[in-house]
């Protein structure tokens, strides 16, 4: 079998001044794969994830990115123009806000229109259906498809926000604490949606959390940060089930007592 | 000619200021070019950013027509139109056919115009994307990347709210199959008659300072969907003084009752096609 590597990352580096954000990262990312970045808070998640999706510039490192077309390339030295191309189609950010990913002037449906047209030839029955078809694969009611963000719940909004994102059939998801905002209750849920559509279409993802239970649920491979470095890493279950680093062990194991 | 004024008003360096703008503007289909703009005796909004551009190229064999919604008759039309016969001591007209040079608000003259022309609209906003975008750096991004889907989003939500895109005037147009326009608020009735048109289009923003252009037989489009495609305006009536079925009406009410009678919004259009049917 033959799965294509779409991202290598080496000795990646990030400090906020004098401020370690993340330090020394290296992971290779294939394609269909899901990464989970866990750790406690400061560890450096979302500084990680921010410098792997281009919203900042990290201190050192590389980064290589492999598209569907164009060959391998340098995703820290291509042009604004390119990143942006980038993250409007091919990659999407989940944020854990949903309104941080959302336009709250325009519809639900003009939402998803939005990401399409970046890519998709000027057809308006095709947004629309589309439009309907990724809000009910997120278990939302597409009769609502012209109501406006503000209307929707927390949960609801998020689901917007992963129909938006998925709609326009992206290589790679980005999504931190995707669910952190919301009732736990309402958590499971959209982590269940979340599950069965990964599988479903076969998406790249890296995800950031803290909740192990996601962890597991979800995650195919596994980065444990503490500090800003990457302490232990390798498949989830086996990171799980058999943590070599102390502090995975504490991790795990206070799971266990919850 | 009164002393105390250069020619055309304005200074000759602002003049060829102005020029060179105007220059890189026609290089540029429809991209907004910034300019250093100048005062004129007259208020922002009416029609300055037009009035440097027709003053920074007219000359003294220059025939000069002015309207405003069509109409040579208006104030605004006549005070700019004495502006020019006082500060250039040129000729001015009433006849499209007849004019060299014409100055514009809201709306493109019914009768083609050819090759030796030059059209210059008054613009009150250039961006097409301000009220979608507010920040100016991000918009001058979206143009630089061609990042237009916004645009597309806006025909999307009046689809889906009305059935239909309503906007039917400043109708957002594509130049040149590069830069989204905006083609000031002509009714998009006039969108058609931008697409290869002999006559170089020249827009002044007085407020904002831009300046940009459509040189002559330039592909515009009006942006719209396959499945929705662009349409103009169009009425059951025929002007009520000459019998145009082809022209753009404006409604009128005519009594206490509210009756309402249609006639051409182009005045000189009107006049000459009445004439012709007699
Ligand atoms: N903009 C910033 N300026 C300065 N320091 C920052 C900034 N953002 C993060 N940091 C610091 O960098 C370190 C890593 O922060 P980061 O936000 O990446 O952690 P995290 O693992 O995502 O935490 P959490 O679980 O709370 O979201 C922390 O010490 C944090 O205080
Ligand atoms: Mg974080
Ligand atoms: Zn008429």
């Amino acid at each position: 079998m033959n799965i294509k590597k779409i991202m290598h990352v080496e000795n990646l580096t990030h400090f906020y001044g004098n401020q370690i954000g993340c330090k020394g990262i290296n992971f290779d990312l294939y394609k269909g794969e899901i990464l989970g970045i866990v750790g406690e808070s400061g560890s450096g998640k979302s500084t990680l994830l921010k410098c792997l999706s281009g919203e900042i510039s990290p201190s050192a490192g590389k980064i290589n990115i492999s598209l569907d077309q164009g060959g391998v390339k340098d995703f820290l030295s291509l042009p604004e123009q390119e990143k942006r191309q980038l993250m409007r189609s091919m990659w999407g950010i989940v944020h854990q806000n949903p309104r941080d990913g959302l336009n709250l002037r325009i519809s639900a449906g003009g939402n998803i229109a939005e990401r399409l047209l970046n890519v998709s030839e000027k057809n308006y029955s095709f947004l629309r259906n589309t439009g309907k078809y990724w809000m009910e694969k997120t278990e939302m009611d597409s009769d609502r498809i012209d109501e406006f963000p503000l209307s929707f719940s927390g949960g609801m909004q998020q689901r917007l926000q992963i129909s938006k994102i998925l709609s326009s059939n992206p290589q790679i998801v980005f999504m931190d604490e995707p669910t952190g905002g919301l009732d736990v209750s309402v958590q499971a849920k959209i982590l269940d949606t979340i599950k069965s559509i990964v599988r479903d279409i076969n998406v790249t993802m890296i995800i950031v959390t803290h909740d192990l239970a996601v962890v597991r649920f979800l995650t195919d491979k596994l980065l444990v940060m503490k500090d800003g470095i990457v302490v232990e890493t390798g498949l989830t279950d086996r990171v799980l089930d058999d943590p070599q680093h102390s502090y995975t062990q504490l991790l795990t194991s206070s799971i266990l007592q919850v | 000619m009164k002393t105390g004024f250069n020619f055309a008003y304005l200074d000759e360096a602002t003049k060829r200021m102005i020029r060179r703008k105007i220059l890189k503007a026609v290089c540029i289909p429809g991209y907004q070019c910034p300019f250093g703009g100048r005062e004129m005796p007259l208020a922002y909004g009416w029609g300055t950013g037009g009035m440097q551009v027709t003053a920074s190229i007219i000359g003294k064999q220059d025939i000069l027509k002015v309207i405003d919604q069509g109409a040579d008759d208006t104030t605004n039309a006549v005070s700019i139109k004495n502006f020019f016969k006082r500060v250039c001591n040129i000729m001015t007209t009433d006849r499209t056919t007849e004019a060299s040079l014409i100055q514009t608000r809201h709306r493109i003259p019914e009768t083609t115009l050819n090759k030796d022309q030059i059209i210059v609209y008054q613009v009150p906003q250039p961006e097409p994307l301000r009220k979608l975008e507010p920040k100016e750096k991000e918009t001058r991004k979206l143009h630089a990347y061609k990042e237009y889907a916004l645009m597309h989003v806006k025909l999307y939500e009046e689809i889906s709210q009305f059935g239909s895109v309503i906007k039917t005037w400043a109708y957002p147009v594509e130049t040149n199959n590069r830069y989204i326009t905006d083609p000031t608020p002509i009714p998009k009735f006039d969108n058609p008659k931008m697409n290869n048109m002999e006559a170089l289009q020249l827009f002044g923003a007085g407020r904002e300072k831009r300046i940009y252009a459509i040189p002559p037989y330039t592909k515009v489009k009006s942006l719209d969907f396959d499945d929705h495609p662009f349409e103009i305006q169009t009425w059951d009536e025929c002007c009520s003084i000459c019998g145009s079925t082809k022209s753009y009406l404006d409604e009128i009410i005519i009594n206490n009752e509210g009756k309402k009678n249609f006639i051409c919004s182009d005045t000189d259009f009107c006049k000459s096609n009445l004439e012709k049917n007699k």
